[in-house]
């Protein structure tokens, strides 16, 4: 009985921190240009795919694998700043215009990593162990352990950026007001800039770590933006970690009714649940910090 | 200091300012008064360069900062508290006065700086000192005003633009405001001042200009333009009495 729970709950646990890195993503960059980027999955999507290449067909080492994904990943981040972002803001576009631009980014992005990769269903290769742990009664695997690790670090580096350095203020003042943070001084396009690199960084790592967990193909990003999307709207948009504990949240819930249900309705279960909690509270379950901006 | 030479400006889809020119003496205040949709948010938002200017010229110190990017303009120390003070009401009052250092925070002797700062804008501001983990968006109107110059006092600005100060304020904390604009001068700022309240901000001023519909309509010493009538009438009528 508990042996199945605790089982269960660290599966939950696993898949809701890539959710929860998805959503701190999603966060940091609606943070900092009221935009929500549609095509962050597809960011965990080449990590993942990207570490198919270089350690598969490359064969190299992982840190030199990681090293050469974080590179293609926030190339793909910078293009889709210079390519969609920029040019819409300066043409004085509306948020949702951007986002579908952003949409379209994804839909390229896929593409592109199709011609590349194809449809198959690759095997991704684990960056660390995927024999069996056992820690108690629990049983685990150091891949899984360490995606929960880096769920945790990557919380703490974006808490330690945004709320303990100058920079990280002028990210917070330019997703207040950026006209405003241009009258201080501060290159509001520099900031989100950064805010594209480092989310598409962490969902990059992400999706490496979730690869050999949940297979990797091009097709994968989708999914991952809506939970990552499900996952920022459920816990608060505003603030990446009320974002990264929505994802968590998700990944538990989809867990336990999968364990003890049937997945066929964990989804749905799941999305019935998110409206409900929306409609008593607009703005996520810890998100008050929304409501008062502007 | 800062000098308009004929500049022509305005919104893709408009004109707003025709041939307008206007000096700032160093150490003095300058007042733009005028009605509603005059165009001296404009004038202010040129000089940022937030507004395109199609031509003529904006001098500071001599060098032409007509294309310079409006971050470049405030590294020259030209800072400005925009219309309707747009502070970050999230952040507390204390990261506001921080983002208003950027400018020097950067900069080697920046912890030394930023003491000195602090110190001579929570002298002006006394009751800031008590409020800095305050949120700045739930202070009431005047404090929130006060913040926002304090924001851009903390830049050290050589010329401080504040685009109607006065708005939505009490007439006696707006007095207050204009008291700390004169010590302000006597310290040796530059200021530009855009007002509605165009009798106060020509009493204050050293020099006046009156706008009206995107043009200078008269220019002179602020105590001259403030006693005109045949101005109080065509102008500045609808606020002599506000
Ligand atoms: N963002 C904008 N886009 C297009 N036109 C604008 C914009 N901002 C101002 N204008 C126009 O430019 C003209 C001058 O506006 P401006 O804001 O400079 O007036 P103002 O003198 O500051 O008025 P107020 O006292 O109401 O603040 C007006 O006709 C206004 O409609
Ligand atoms: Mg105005």
């Amino acid at each position: 009985m508990l042996i199945k729970l605790s089982y269960l709950l660290l599966a939950g646990l696993t898949n809701g921190s890539v959710y929860g890195l998805i959503g701190l993503s999603l966060s940091i960059i609606y943070g900092s240009s009221r935009v929500i980027n549609f095509a962050q999955g597809e960011f965990a999507m080449l990590g993942a795919m990207c570490a198919f290449f270089f350690m598969v067909s490359a064969s190299l080492p992982w840190p030199l694998a990681m090293l050469a994904m974080i590179v293609v990943v926030v190339l793909a981040a910078l293009a889709l700043d210079y390519g969609i972002y920029r040019p819409l803001v300066r043409r004085r576009a509306a948020p949702l215009t951007i986002m579908i631009g952003t949409l379209a980014g994804a839909i390229i992005l896929y593409g592109l990593a199709f011609v590349v990769w194809g449809p198959e269903q690759k095997f991704v290769p684990p960056v660390l162990s995927l024999e069996p742990l056992r820690i108690g009664f629990l049983i685990t695997n150091s891949q899984q352990l360490s995606l929960i690790g880096l769920f945790i670090f990557f919380l703490m580096l974006t808490w330690y950026i945004l709320y303990r350095t100058r920079f990280g203020l002028s990210v917070r003042a330019t997703g207040v007001n950026p006209r405003t943070a241009l009258l201080m001084g501060i290159r509001s396009e520099r900031i989100v800039q950064f805010s594209f690199m480092f989310s598409a960084f962490i969902s990059g790592v992400a999706g490496m770590m979730i690869g050999p967990l949940l297979g990797g193909n091009v097709g994968m990003g989708l999914l991952l933006t809506v939970k990552g999307f499900m996952a920022a709207i459920f816990g608060g948009l505003g603030s990446p970690f009320a974002a990264a504990a929505g994802g968590l949240a998700i990944g538990m819930m989809e867990a336990l009714m999968a364990g003890y249900g049937t997945s066929l309705y964990a989804e749905p279960s799941i999305f019935v649940f998110i409206l409900m909690v929306l409609i008593v509270r607009p703005y996520g379950l810890l998100g008050d910090y929304e409501a008062e901006r502007r | 200091m800062l000098n308009i030479d004929n500049i022509v400006a305005g919104y893709n889809t408009s004109v707003a300012l025709e041939n307008v020119s206007l000096d700032i003496p160093e150490g003095k205040i300058v007042s733009v008064v005028g009605a509603n949709g005059a165009g001296k948010s404009t004038i202010v938002n040129a000089i940022s360069r937030l507004v395109s200017v199609y031509s003529g010229a904006i001098r500071f110190d001599g060098k032409d900062i007509t294309s310079m990017r409006p971050t470049q303009v405030v590294e020259l120390g030209v800072v400005q508290v925009p219309e309707g003070r747009d502070i970050f009401p999230p952040l507390t009052v204390e990261e506001n006065l921080r983002l208003g250092f950027h400018r020097l925070a950067g900069r080697k002797d920046a912890a030394r700086r930023y003491e000195e700062r602090f110190s001579y804008v929570t002298g002006l501001f006394p009751i800031l000192r008590e409020r800095l983990k305050q949120r700045a968006g739930t202070m009431s109107g005047g404090e929130q005003q006060m913040v926002a110059i304090s924001r851009a006092l903390m830049a050290d600005p050589r010329l401080l633009m504040l685009d109607e100060p006065s708005l939505g304020l009490a007439p006696m904390i707006v007095d207050q405001i204009f008291d700390i604009l004169a010590r302000l001068r006597s310290d040796g700022l530059t200021i530009l001042l855009v007002e509605q309240h165009a009798d106060e901000a020509l009493k204050l001023a050293d020099y006046g200009y009156v706008m009206g519909t995107g043009k200078v309509r008269a220019k002179g010493r602020g105590e001259d333009l403030r006693t005109d009538p045949t101005l109080a009438q065509s102008y500045l009528g609808r606020m002599a009495e506000g």
